[in-house]
């Protein structure tokens, strides 16, 4: 007889929508996860909007040269080896590059995570543990929070393989994107190297440093605009001047140019046939 | 009130009115109903397995008012599976799994009469296994239109490599499935392309279908719900009983078959009752095994 499969709240799973779902890996152990973002960017974004009728604005590709608006089955991407010569590559090739689809982040070493420097960041995730996994999500998320060492991995999603570290916080995963090498751009010549520093002054700096020591709260700190915008926008919506965009034929675009084309594609032999 | 004990595969389970007719017009008690879902469970069974089951009781017969339970009952026996799954304000909720026989039963006997369950599985809420076309006809259009519009959407899949399936929704409507079965689609994904799918046959037969939900867009035409790929929404269970004046069945039809209904032109053909579905599957088989089976790639993504 199987008992409720329900789990006791240790970590409690995240309501937000899962991007990927795996396993962790390293030596013998496999911890089933799903990645969900860490992030939500606190940016308030704006519709384009016509300023006579208020309808809904829509990107189209407009050609210059025999001045017409290109359906999606016309496009195609080029890469500017020179200026105006290019080199067309197709969505086929690209996708013969697109590295194999994995299951699985096989970190393959530990690092000490003051090693990296932050400019080596891209995005933050975090790994939620899966049903059967808590126990030895738990137990590698309380090591490394123990000795302060990250893992680095490899790991692709979607069309791209990224390096990434693992590390603990507050006895939860969180996975960093990192930049590739060549990525970062050059800083040595930055720090100016041929001015000589005077010791006295260097002390009083430290000292001043000192002085204004505090723990980390990103609490005290706010967005300001954002709250700027979003009190105008109150008041705009108490006040009622809002305005409705006219039913517009499609609301939101069709979906992806590809997508879009093949279905019409499929769409004229379907019709053909009949 | 009368009261029966039973023992299914070494558990005990208390049966209540079973002598109570839940479908007052028809003739359809709580024992026929336990017995409807006693000999389709091999058939149901595997399209419930670990899903987060959603009742829609109706404890005083189809007449009467219903509710929607989402929540796995409190006063569920122990053997009962269930699994956790949080909600958007970030609070836990505890759901049945209808992995076996007996809750099979222990759900009918709260005269929930229909099961509905997510796309997704409980252990992956965000990575639904198929994509849905929910076809819903907007009056005067029937469920012949619905059937039509089911045989384009099969055409247009098949060029792009993509098998579907249909079954009756046991209502007005016709849901049509493309299995995935991948680890790899989200929600985001699925709703994209039925989106598009959807706004392609609006775009080519705006004569007879509509992508839009508004009310007054679906009058006389097919309305193509391709919004119920999302992870918070049920679809009613393959194989589940409605709650009609009859009890009507979601069954699911061979494609051909479709074909040849759609042609005699009589809506009341598509609608399956419980003792057709009875003998109908039991000579068949599962028609949709494959929408569990079939590992199938969105294209164009």
């Amino acid at each position: 007889m199987k008992n409720s499969r329900s789990q006791p709240g240790i970590l409690k799973p995240f309501p937000m929508q899962g991007i990927w779902s795996g396993t962790v890996s390293f030596s013998l152990v496999a911890i089933p996860v799903q990645l969900v973002k860490a992030v939500k960017p606190g940016r308030i974004s704006f519709r384009l909007l016509h300023s006579k009728d208020y309808s809904l604005l829509k990107r189209r590709m407009f050609c210059p040269e025999e001045k017409v608006m290109v359906p999606p089955e016309e496009i195609v991407r080029g890469y500017e080896i020179a200026p105006g010569q290019y080199i067309p590559v197709t969505d086929e090739e690209l996708e013969s590059l697109a590295p194999e689809q994995s299951r699985t982040i096989e970190i393959v070493e530990f690092i000490d995570m003051q090693e990296i420097d932050p400019v080596y960041f891209d995005h933050c995730y975090y790994l939620v543990p899966a049903k059967g996994g808590e126990k030895a999500y738990r137990l590698l998320a309380e090591a490394m929070r123990r000795t302060h060492k990250a893992g680095l991995a490899k790991f692709v999603l979607r069309e791209r393989e990224y390096l990434v570290a693992i590390k603990s916080t507050e006895g939860a995963l969180a996975l960093i994107t990192l930049h590739y090498r060549e990525e970062i751009l050059p800083y040595e010549n930055i720090s100016p190297k041929e001015t000589t520093i005077d010791a006295e002054e260097e002390s009083r700096i430290i000292k001043s440093i000192k002085n204004m020591m505090a723990d980390f709260n990103p609490g005290k700190y706010a967005d300001k605009r954002r709250e700027q915008i979003m009190a105008l926008l109150n008041q705009k919506a108490k006040e009622k001047t809002r305005v409705e965009a006219p039913e517009g034929e499609e609301e939101e675009g069709e979906g992806p140019a590809d997508l879009v084309a093949a279905l019409e594609e499929s769409m004229r032999k379907m019709k053909r046939e009949q | 009130m009368s009261k029966k004990i039973v023992e299914i595969s070494g558990r005990r389970l208390s049966l209540s009115n079973l002598e109570k007719d839940l479908y007052p017009s028809y003739g359809f008690t709580k024992a026929q109903i336990l017995e409807y879902y006693r000999r389709m469970a091999r058939f149901i069974l595997p399209h419930l397995q670990d899903r987060a089951l959603t009742m829609k009781r109706y404890p005083e017969g189809v007449d009467e008012e219903f509710f929607f339970e989402k929540r796995c009952p409190a006063h569920r026996p122990a053997w009962v599976e269930t699994a956790e799954l949080s909600l958007d304000d970030g609070e836990g909720m505890t759901v049945c799994l209808v992995n076996d026989l007996t809750t099979l039963m222990w759900v009918a006997n709260l005269a929930s009469l229909e099961l509905h369950v997510p796309l997704a599985r409980a252990d992956s809420p965000e990575t639904p296994d198929a994509v849905v076309f929910d076809l819903d006809p907007g009056e005067p259009a029937n469920i012949l239109d619905c059937a039509r519009v089911a045989l384009i959407l099969r055409d247009l899949l098949s060029p792009l490599g993509l098998a579907a399936y249909v079954k009756t929704s046991g209502k007005k409507g016709l849901h049509v499935y493309v299995p995935l079965n991948r680890q790899d689609p989200t929600f985001e994904d699925t709703k994209k392309f039925s989106k598009a799918v959807a706004g392609t046959l609006q775009k080519n037969y705006p004569e007879f279908v509509t992508a839009k939900m508004a009310k007054e867009y679906r009058h006389g035409k097919v309305f193509i719900n391709w919004s119920q790929n999302d992870p918070s929404h049920t679809m009613v269970c393959v194989y589940s009983l409605r709650a009609l004046e009859k009890p009507t069945v979601s069954f699911p039809l061979a494609w051909r078959e479709l074909e040849d209904l759609a042609g005699q032109g009589i809506p009341e053909k598509l609608q399956i009752i419980h003792s057709e579905a009875v003998s109908r599957a039991e000579k068949q088989g599962d028609l949709f095994r494959e929408v569990l089976e079939k590992k199938q790639k969105l294209p164009h993504l």
